[in-house]
């Protein structure tokens, strides 16, 4: 009895982790954007493949394979190599759309990883979330606010493909080109948001202030004069000439705490800040001068 | 309260799908050998048929007369009745006093024909002279690679199951414990590859003079 019940519990586990492998499957094509094996991709919108941007090696004529065989052409419609993702643009909708998850992933949790580097079908692999990390700098100029660690085997091709839960819904994005000798996820949440701004932007802005700065404790009364239990910020220990900081009125011995309303805690947090909206715009910049808080309006400037 | 009942249903479900994977290991033990070839390593085979029938890899028996044990049982000689390089299988039948001998029970062999990518793929063998070592992942792939001689290709599972020499022979199985593939290291040129149970059957069938098994799905 035990045993018919158990097998059929193991049998309803297989079953549902190939109906999850076909879910995820359905919304992973071939890439094949680089002159070694073929890459993965993500359709994460009817016209938009989402993928891992050190497989793209060119900007038009990107063959993509969708999972019925049709082969199509794709165009880099953007590309963010900080975050190590590529949107590429069809030229026709594709039949299906990766749903990502609906909760962030959590230590332990079964996933799989999906790769289509061959026409000849999907690709999976089995593992848990042994990690979940962040912010790391990335080494190619970029901070990746989270990522996810996991032991399901990286074959090759699978970077750009999906890590699923066992819903088929998307947990993460895979690539090996972040750090070396290991795979990482990007989390759905954060690969869908810089997809959008590379789908309608082309790139991800990075801010540029044009200070040299050390994280500095801030005592208890400079707290209570910021109004916020915020126990550190950013000694300004150099001002570059002609910088957006100079033209905004920062100064050496400002103590930065926060920008466009935000608290900023460590070097990490202000590279954070600094991307997005706020470049070219004229943004809040809060600091302690002398003990007592401050805001000046600096325009950000962009990073080439 | 509605919380304890829910982490009651997880501890519960955990423990059956423990005790789910203990009883399908548990059973396939039984139809597991060691093939041992006189060197050093020993290779894994499955009891395929009654009678002694025992499916393994060429490479495990390519060289001198091949010897089974049951895994914590008695020993066999064995006589080679068909061997296939190219696809990487061999067939041994064990030299027993009778027919059929019980303490040689075939393998439940399942239908490789409607594999997913994603379902339980179970293994069975003796990695590293680690003898009935079992270890439990999914399928990765299906596909057909390249293989000299008549068939030009052949069909194999891709496995993401560790799998290490002392493996070879041995059976990937399903997650009712039916046999869909025999592991194998040299075909394929990676690791974790099995030649799916179809293949296996229909090449059983061939050398016993059988009509090729209609096998229950």
């Amino acid at each position: 009895m035990t045993q018919s019940n158990g097998n059929n519990i193991l049998t309803a586990l297989s079953d549902s982790m190939a109906a999850a492998v076909e879910k995820g499957g359905a919304a992973t094509v071939l890439v094949a954007g680089r002159r070694r094996i073929p890459a993965s991709g993500i359709a994460y919108a009817p016209d938009l493949i989402l993928t891992a941007d050190h497989v793209i090696e060119r900007d038009d004529d990107i063959p993509v394979v969708l999972p019925d065989g049709t082969e199509l052409v794709a165009k880099l419609a953007g590309r963010d190599p900080g975050s190590d993702l590529a949107v590429l643009r069809l030229g026709r909708a594709v039949a299906a759309v990766a749903e990502p998850a609906p909760q962030e992933a959590r230590i332990g949790q079964l996933v799989l990883a999906l790769g289509r580097p061959s026409p000849d079908g999907i690709q999976a692999s089995l593992g848990v979330i042994s990690a979940v990390g962040g912010p790391v700098r990335t080494g190619r100029g970029g901070l990746l606010e989270r990522y996810l660690r996991t032991d399901a085997v990286p074959y090759p091709g699978f970077s750009g493909g999906p890590l699923v839960d066992t819903a088929g819904r998307i947990v993460g994005l895979n690539t090996s080109g972040l750090a070396r000798g290991a795979s990482l996820a990007i989390p759905a949440s954060l690969a869908w948001q810089v997809a959008e701004t590379l789908a309608q932007h082309g790139s991800i802005r990075r801010g540029y202030l044009g200070v040299r700065s050390q994280p500095v404790a801030i005592p208890p009364a400079q707290q209570k004069a910021l109004g916020r239990d915020q126990e550190a910020g950013l000694l300004l220990v150099g001002v570059e000439d002609g910088s957006p900081a100079e033209a905004g009125g920062l100064i050496v011995g400002d103590i930065l705490t926060g920008i466009a309303d935000q608290p900023v805690n460590d070097p990490d947090e202000l590279l954070g800040r600094l991307s997005g909206e706020v470049v070219g715009r004229p943004t809040a910049v809060e600091v302690l001068r002398g003990g007592q808080p401050r805001t000046l309006m600096v325009t950000i400037g962009e990073r080439k | 309260m509605e919380l304890n009942i829910v982490l009651l249903d997880v501890v519960d479900l955990s423990n059956t799908l423990a005790e789910a994977f203990t009883a399908v290991f548990q059973r396939a033990q039984r139809s597991l050998v060691i093939v041992h070839n006189g060197r050093d390593g020993a290779g894994a085979g499955v009891i395929w048929q009654p009678g002694g029938i025992v499916v393994t890899n060429h490479h495990v028996v390519a060289r001198g007369k091949a010897r089974i044990s049951l895994v914590g049982g008695r020993e066999y000689p064995t006589r080679l009745i068909a061997k296939d390089p190219h696809i990487d299988l061999a067939i041994l039948r064990a030299e027993t006093a009778g027919e059929y001998d019980p303490e040689l029970p075939a393998a439940p062999i399942a239908d490789s024909r409607d594999l997913r990518v994603g379902q339980v793929a179970l293994a069975i063998g003796h990695p590293w002279g680690q003898i009935g070592a079992v270890a439990a992942r999914i399928i990765s792939g299906l596909g057909e690679v390249p293989v000299r001689g008549r068939q030009g290709t052949v069909s194999v599972i891709h496995t993401d199951v560790g799998l290490a020499p002392g493996n070879s022979g041995g059976p990937l199985m399903n997650a009712s414990g039916g046999v869909i593939g025999i592991n194998t290291m040299i075909v394929g040129g990676d690791l974790g590859v099995a030649i799916p149970s179809h293949v296996v059957n229909a090449f059983v069938a061939e050398t016993l003079g059988q009509e090729v098994p209609q096998v229950a799905r």
